[in-house]
Parts: structure tokens; C-alpha cells; sequence
């Protein structure tokens, strides 16, 4: 048979190989910042750009879509040619593609310390940016599926179809959880709103790290084990189950993370099972991975890459059975807006994604360059250096988290909270919010080791730019009939449709019910749209990320009754949108802050001394001071834009309120500054801690009015 | 996979390790794949969740099981406490408000007041959102059950919330004692302008 000669192109995957090592400095970096930021609340005092809430989306952001999505590019532009014996469709689209991800990056650096942010956990990112994603995963989703069309090879490889997956999976989540209006070229809102927005956003959230961060590294996995350890796969039936298992019950377990909010029962049992049902499809890849190391132990001992593949799989492992305990009720009720989530996540995130990142790179920077590792002595000082910190970073956060928790729901034998003060039980953990900050430390030392050695390869070396490879050309009826899943293996855009087919399901089957039956929100009367002043303010709660450290959903929970007020009802937050339910609550949960007869009250002139420093209050308070607010006017030219674009969501301010919602603006600010003014505030009408103030006491107040008067009236 | 016939057997190259057989024709990029089964427990594993999962899903969507809905659950717990309160309350003396002198209900109160009162008096007392506790002037009274009434029942319109749900009676009289016995009189470091009605 003729065989044909072909090359593959380097230089794409090197330049993912650097852009992965640059950003994962940086994602981490900012990570440890705000670690520190936690124990040192006045650190970067008064310097708004700086404050944990816009640093905190920043981490997230860098570390998801910086670190873990050039590691999953460098994967996929570097396997994926060789595994389908072709070179990548396009340079071009290639070259699209690593650039438009890089300013979308840049893009997300600049505007998230800005506060322009959606406030979606992972989906911050305002429009026209949401708009470059779309257009640069297209482009991906292009050369890689072209990519299998021009394939040599009869049949795709596993890796193949987690790429597959990642590529379809994530341009649905994307879209559909990035559907806003725009109000400005950097403000918008998004459709949805309360329980349903916080519905969509979880099933993107949580699908976000099963198709981001874990169906492509899966698909990294099985090339660069096998290779690495050159090793046959242990079990291709299992690849078969496992996957198309995990990409199926995936999708429906978005709901977990609404476990006790006002989320109904029937949609928070979804998130439960399907969490549970994933154990067995998540633990294949685990076990397929390491078994496929079976015969190779005695090489694991003594190479690096491959001890970062046993410890990564094995985080994996970890997490992957965590996750679905902390998605029974009854564990959730403990773990949840607590540190065992952040410890969970640092599992996955520096166990899973990071140790699979660095092996791979010490893997294939001496093969691009032609060369030997330069040190293997400072790489496994690399892997102890990360072993230990993740350890120093998660086992002091699950006692926190733990601790914490037991503090909340403990209560004297007279039946009062024993701790009802928030503050007792953040001090109480502090110590572990050191030695976070420790493991932290030694982890991204590590990470720099690792760029001294992998710069002094290439030094060393000579950058292989393309590659040859030579193959015969494809031929359909090449080993004879197919017979089961060797079928769908053959036709790649079938595996693509199938794939999408497989993990639209479940997303619909929650979605529907709950936006077409209306019992599924409860309607209440009493609660009305926000006030202009309020909806300015709320705005800048959602600037600030207030929601990454205040969670705003009381659960069901005597203690949290007790602590906070009534529960949450899906009915009050109706025009919330974005939803601010949060996932943490490093501070107390703000549901019912405005609710005067309420356990949690304070007057406004005590929020304003807090905004100027928390520390003045609460003495030992973590948060930081917002001194900026005091300062700022507010922009209140926005305010018809806002208003019209609610009102195109459906929100009832009456016809033509638009244009004189700034006089109703102004009056609430005026008469909240005098009432600061009158308690010896020096304060203006037009700074923005009063919309921020009026915002807060507002909160949870609806429920309680006895008339139903509405707020606007219609003349 | 049992091999019934020799072609069969022919198809299948033994990977020398493992002694176990790999896939003919498997091959991409020089990696092959095996030939195993899926292990047993993980099959058990699948099974058991997939059965959790239809017990639960059903208990709750076909049998309404109140440990599955969360607003029978808390009900429940309330309920529970309720009864609790009850019982007690039917057993506890009448409980009589009097100026406490002793050290212990001091210290508890001096407890009390740095953990919740100091975040709107301050800490000395001197008053910042709330008014200033150490100097003669009085909003409400000065006699221990006024400070005893304000506590319990709040005063809402200027800000103070009521605490007879946060602190239990004696909490309650201990730092209204604390705040007659220790703090009032000493001079805080910035103290608030003085409000209310001058007590000699």
C-alpha cells in the first residue's frame, strides 16, 4: 500500500506549551494573593482593582480557561494529528484559535479586577467577550472535526472522543448560560432570573468542570499515560462505558449545587442521583488509567511524569468520590458555603489538572526540543513540592470548612446558637487559612522549579518545529466490517452528533419543567421589582463580588433560621438577574439584611462606617475596607438603560418609568444621606454607598410587607 | 469473551506483561488497547448507584417521602424543638430582673458585650452607630429593667433589634449588668455626643 507522506507542526502545540505555563504562573499567583488577602483583609487597602471580590473571578477564570485550557489545547494540538495521522486541518484556524484564547484572556485580566463581571461563577465575562468565546471555540471545533475528516486512520481513539465531547458539551453551556441583554457595551443582564438563572448557571458551573477541566484531560490522559509509560490501554470496554456513561449522567448534576436552596425537590433529587450514578463512570477513568500502568510500576518509581500521572489520576479518583458525598443532602447540609468546597475543588484542581499538566509538559518539552529533561533531580522536587501543598492546602480547609460549619449549627442547651456571632467562627479557622496560604506557597514553587527546568531544556536543546510521519491513505474498508461500538468509531461526525444527543437530555429534562410549569416558582405578591437606587446598588454588589464572599439563601435549616431569619423562598428573588444566591459564605448570608425586625439589622450609618472599614466595627473582621464607595458618584446616567432592559425581561416597571426613574433615584438617595448626615455623616446624595446601602435594606424585606401597594405608581 | 473457534484465537496478539490479549487492529499512534473485561465490582458499583438512584428518585416522586422534601424536614425539626421549649418553659421559674453584682454573671456579660453589643456601641462603650453607654444620658431609662426591656424587645426605628431570640434571659440581665456595673462611668476614647435624658 502507498504510503503517504505528511508532517506535524510543532510550533502550535509550543506555543499552547508556553501560553499553559505563563497563565498558570499567573492564575496562580493571584490565587495565592487573595489566599493571603483572607488573613490580611487591609493588604491592598482603598486600591479597588486589587480587593479579593474582582481578584477572586480573576483566579478562577485564569486557572480554568488560562492553565487548564492551553494545557487541553496543547493536548489536543499535539495528539490529536498523530493519533489521526494528519496534520491539524488548519494553521490558520490554529493560529485563530491560540491567539483569539490568548486576548480573550488578556481581556478577562483587564476587565475583572474592573469589575466589569455577569456574576456567574465562570461565566463573569461580559457579552462582547462571551461573543469572542463563541467565535474562537468554533474555530476550534472546526479544525479539530476537520481534522478527523482528513483523517488516515480508519477509527478514532478514546482521547478523540473526550475531545469531541469537550468541544460540543462546552459550546452548549457556553451559549445557553451567556444569553443576556445588554444595557451598555460592558453591562448586561442575563435573561434569566432568581432560582430559574441560578438553575441554568449551575448546570453550565458544574458542567463547566466536568467538560472543561475533566472530559479533555481525560482524553490527555490517554494518549500520554500509555505513552509515557508505553503501556497497552487496560480496558477498551471500559473506555466505551465509562464514557459515554460520564458525558450522559454528567449534564444532569448541575442541581447538586442547589442542594436546600429554593431549587424544587424534584429538580434538587436530580442533582443528587445523577451525582451518585457518576461514581462508577468517573472511577473507569481512573481505572483505566492506572492499570494501564500495570507492568510499568517498577518505571513510575523513577520517573517523574509518570509519578505526576499516578498522583494526578489518583486526585481525580479522590474527588470524584467526594463530590458525590457532598452531593447527598445530608452531608451537603455540613460541606456547603463552607471550605470543604474550596478544598474539594484545589483536589481536583491542583491534584487532577495540575499534576496531569505538569507531567505532560515535562514530557513533551524534551521531545520538541530534541534533548533530555535537564534535571530529573529538580522535577521530582517539583512533584514532592506539589504533593505536600496540596495536602498543606486542603486537609487545614476541610477542617476549617468542618469546624466552621459545627460552629453555625451549634446551640446552647437553652436553645439559643452557641456562636451567633459570625465573626467567632471565622476566627476560630484563621490558623488554617495560614497554612492554606503555606501550601499554596510550596505548590507554585514547585510550578516555578518547573519552569527553570523546562527553559533549560529548550535551552539545551534544538526546537523540532514540524515533524514527518508518512501513512497509507484512508481507506473505510480497511479490518473488514464493523460490528458495535466500532461503527460510530469510523464515522467521527456521527460521534459528534451522538455526543451532542447524549448530553443535550438532561439539561432539557430539568429545563423544561422549570420554566414552563408555573408552581415551580411560587409567585408572592408582595415582592416587586427593585427601586432604581436599588438596582444601581445591586449593580455594584455585583461589581464588587459581593456574592464570592456572601451567600444570600437561607436553607431550611433551624440554625440557619435562627442565625439569618425565614428561609428563602423561590418566589423573592423573581427579578433578580443575575440570582446572587453565592456558594460561600466566608462573611454571613446577607437574604434578610434589610429586615428591620429581623436578627441580623443594622442601621445604615453602621453600614457606612463598615464600608469605610469592617474593621472599625468588627474588629476582627476579614473584610476588606471599600473605601472607594465612599468616594465614587454613582453613575446614574445608566439608569433608563437599565431599567428598559429589565423591563424587557419582564420585570413590571410601568410604561414610561424609564425616564423618571432618576428623579425616584435621586429622592431614596437623598433621604437615606440626610438620615446619614442627620447621625453626623458627612456624606453626599451621589456617592455610590448609598445605592449600595438602600440595595442592602432592601433585602429580604418583600415577604414581610402587609400591604401590596406597589412601588411605582402608574400615573 | 469465550474463543470458540482457532481463528478466532488467531486474532488475538498476547501482550507479554500482562500475558493478557490485546485487540487486534487497535493502534493509534503506537497505542494498543487490551482486551479486558470490565472488573466485576466496578460493574457492582455501577449497578448499586443506578439502584440508589431509582429507590430515591421514586421514594420521592411516587411515595412523597418527608425525609426527601425539605419543607416537611424542617418542619420536623421545628417541631421537635418546639416540644423541647415547651417542656422546659412548663418547668422554669418566673424569672426576676435584678441588678447582678456577682463576677461570673459579669464576665459573662463583659462576654456578651464584646461578642455583639460592642459591634454598634464599641468596645469601651463609647458608642458610634449606637449611643454612648458610659456617660449619664439615657434614651430609654436607666434603671436595670429598662436596659433590660430595651434589650429584649429592641427599639427598632433607631436600629436596635431585639435579642430575646440571640441571648437567653440571663444572657440578657448579664450584660445589662455589665453595662451598669462596669462600663458606665468610665471614659471611653471617643466618646459619642451625649443623647437622650441627663440621670442624675
Amino acid at each position: 500500500m502507498e504510503l503517504q507522506k505528511f508532517t506535524y507542526d510543532n510550533r502550535i502545540a509550543r506555543l499552547f506549551m508556553m501560553a499553559t505555563v505563563l497563565w498558570g504562573l499567573v492564575g496562580m499567583l493571584v490565587g495565592l494573593t487573595i489566599a493571603i488577602e483572607l488573613i490580611w483583609p487591609t493588604m491592598t487597602n482603598g486600591i479597588s482593582w486589587l480587593s479579593f471580590g474582582r481578584l477572586r473571578p480573576l483566579h478562577t477564570n485564569a486557572v480554568i480557561f488560562a492553565f487548564v485550557g492551553n494545557g487541553m489545547f496543547t493536548a489536543i494540538y499535539y495528539s490529536s494529528p498523530r493519533l489521526l495521522k494528519t496534520p491539524m486541518y488548519s494553521e490558520l484556524l490554529g493560529k485563530i484559535h491560540f491567539w483569539g484564547w490568548q486576548l480573550i484572556i488578556v481581556a478577562a485580566a483587564i476587565t475583572l479586577p474592573l469589575g466589569i463581571t455577569v456574576s456567574k461563577e465562570y461565566a463573569e465575562l461580559e457579552w462582547p467577550i462571551d461573543i469572542a468565546i463563541t467565535i474562537v471555540w468554533v474555530v476550534f471545533g472546526l479544525n479539530l472535526i476537520m481534522t478527523m475528516v482528513k483523517r488516515r486512520t480508519k477509527h478514532i481513539y478514546v482521547a478523540i472522543w473526550f475531545y469531541i465531547a469537550t468541544f460540543v458539551t462546552v459550546a452548549v453551556l457556553h451559549i445557553v448560560n451567556s444569553i443576556n441583554i445588554p444595557v451598555s457595551f460592558l453591562k448586561s443582564y442575563p435573561v434569566y432570573a432568581g432560582v430559574q438563572d441560578a438553575l441554568v448557571q449551575w448546570w453550565y458551573g458544574h458542567n463547566a468542570v466536568a467538560f472543561f477541566l475533566t472530559t479533555p484531560y481525560l482524553g490527555l490522559m490517554y494518549y500520554f499515560i500509555p505513552k509515557a509509560a508505553n503501556r497497552p490501554i487496560y480496558s477498551y470496554k471500559l473506555s466505551i462505558i465509562h464514557f459515554w456513561a460520564l458525558i450522559f449522567l454528567y449534564i444532569w448534576a448541575g442541581p447538586h449545587h442547589l442542594l436546600y436552596s429554593s431549587l424544587p425537590d424534584w429538580a434538587q433529587a436530580l442533582g443528587v442521583v445523577f451525582s451518585i450514578m457518576l461514581i462508577a463512570p468517573s472511577w473507569g477513568g481512573m481505572i483505566n488509567g492506572l492499570l494501564t500502568l500495570r507492568g510499568a510500576w517498577d518505571k513510575v518509581r523513577e520517573d517523574p511524569v509518570l509519578k505526576m500521572f499516578v498522583v494526578g489520576v489518583t486526585a481525580y479518583g479522590m474527588s470524584t468520590f467526594e463530590g458525590p458525598m457532598l452531593s447527598l443532602k445530608s452531608v451537603n447540609a455540613i460541606s456547603h458555603f463552607t471550605d470543604w468546597t474550596i478544598a474539594h475543588v484545589h483536589i481536583g484542581a491542583l491534584g487532577w489538572n495540575g499534576m496531569l499538566t505538569f507531567g505532560m509538559l515535562y514530557w513533551l518539552f524534551p521531545r520538541i526540543y530534541k534533548t533530555k529533561l535537564f534535571s530529573v533531580k529538580l522535577a521530582n522536587a517539583h512533584f514532592w513540592l506539589a504533593t505536600t501543598g496540596m495536602l498543606f492546602f486542603a486537609i487545614p480547609l476541610y477542617f476549617a470548612g468542618f469546624t466552621q460549619s459545627l460552629m453555625w449549627k451549634e446551640f446552647t442547651a437553652e436553645g439559643y446558637l452557641k456562636y451567633p456571632n459570625f465573626i467567632e467562627t471565622v476566627t476560630q479557622i484563621l490558623p488554617m487559612y495560614w497554612i492554606r496560604v503555606l501550601g499554596g506557597t510550596l505548590y507554585l514553587t514547585g510550578v516555578i522549579l518547573m519552569i527553570v527546568n523546562l527553559l533549560k531544556t529548550a535551552k539545551q536543546g534544538t526546537f523540532v518545529p514540524t515533524e514527518d510521519d508518512e501513512a497509507p491513505a484512508l481507506n473505510l474498508k480497511a479490518h473488514g466490517v464493523d460490528k458495535g461500538h466500532r461503527v460510530i468509531e469510523g464515522k467521527p461526525i456521527l460521534f459528534t452528533v451522538l455526543s451532542l444527543v447524549a448530553i443535550l437530555i438532561g439539561g432539557l429534562v430539568e429545563f423544561i419543567p422549570m420554566f414552563m410549569v408555573k408552581s415551580n416558582v411560587p409567585t408572592i405578591a408582595s415582592v416587586q421589582p427593585y427601586t432604581p437606587l436599588e438596582l444601581q446598588g445591586r449593580d455594584i454588589y455585583v461589581r464588587e463580588g459581593c456574592y464570592t464572599c456572601h451567600s444570600q439563601m437561607v436553607r431550611p435549616f433551624r440554625s440557619e433560621v435562627e442565625r439569618y431569619g425565614d428561609y428563602s423562598k423561590s418566589g423573592e428573588s423573581v427579578y433578580d438577574h443575575p440570582f446572587q444566591f453565592g456558594s460561600k459564605r466566608t462573611g454571613p448570608d446577607l437574604a434578610r439584611e434589610g429586615v428591620k425586625t429581623g436578627k441580623n439589622y443594622k442601621p445604615d450609618s453602621w453600614h457606612y462606617n463598615h464600608f469605610m472599614s469592617p474593621q472599625k466595627m468588627v474588629a476582627e473582621s476579614i473584610m476588606p475596607p471599600y473605601s472607594w464607595l465612599l468616594k465614587n458618584d454613582l453613575d446614574i446616567s445608566s439608569t433608563p438603560a437599565k431599567i428598559r432592559a429589565m423591563q424587557s425581561l419582564g420585570v413590571p416597571y410601568p410604561e414610561g418609568f424609564a425616564d423618571k426613574a432618576n428623579e425616584h433615584l435621586q429622592a431614596q438617595a437623598h433621604k437615606i444621606a440626610q438620615g446619614l448626615r442627620d447621625g453626623g455623616i458627612d456624606v453626599a446624595d451621589s456617592k455610590e454607598v448609598i445605592a449600595l446601602i438602600a440595595y442592602i435594606q432592601r433585602l429580604g424585606t418583600d415577604i414581610y410587607k402587609t400591604d401590596n401597594k406597589p412601588l411605582f405608581s402608574d400615573k | 469473551m469465550t474463543t470458540d473457534n482457532q481463528n478466532n484465537k488467531e486474532s488475538y496478539e498476547i501482550d507479554t506483561l500482562t500475558n493478557q490479549r490485546l485487540i487486534k487492529d487497535h493502534e493509534y499512534d503506537g497505542i494498543k488497547e487490551l482486551d479486558n473485561e470490565l472488573p466485576p465490582w466496578w460493574k457492582w458499583l455501577f449497578i448499586i448507584t443506578i439502584a440508589f438512584a431509582a429507590v430515591y428518585l421514586i421514594r420521592l416522586w411516587v411515595f412523597r417521602a418527608d425525609d426527601l422534601m425539605q419543607s416537611k424536614e424542617y418542619q420536623s425539626e421545628m417541631a421537635d424543638v418546639l416540644a423541647k421549649k415547651e417542656a422546659t418553659n412548663a418547668n422554669a421559674a418566673p424569672f426576676e430582673v435584678t441588678l447582678l453584682t456577682d463576677e461570673a454573671s459579669l464576665a459573662d456579660g463583659k462576654e456578651t458585650w464584646t461578642k455583639i453589643c460592642s459591634v454598634c456601641h464599641l468596645l469601651d462603650g463609647g458608642g458610634l452607630v449606637g449611643p454612648n453607654m458610659t456617660d449619664n444620658y439615657w434614651i430609654h431609662g436607666n434603671t436595670v429593667n429598662d436596659l433590660f426591656n430595651t434589650v429584649t424587645n429592641g427599639v427598632i426605628e433607631k436600629g436596635m433589634i431585639s435579642y430575646k431570640d440571640q441571648l437567653s434571659e440571663k444572657q440578657r440581665l448579664d450584660v445589662v449588668s455589665y453595662i451598669l456595673v462596669d462600663l458606665h462611668g468610665t471614659t471611653p476614647a471617643n466618646p459619642k455626643a451625649p443623647q437622650g435624658e441627663l440621670y442624675e
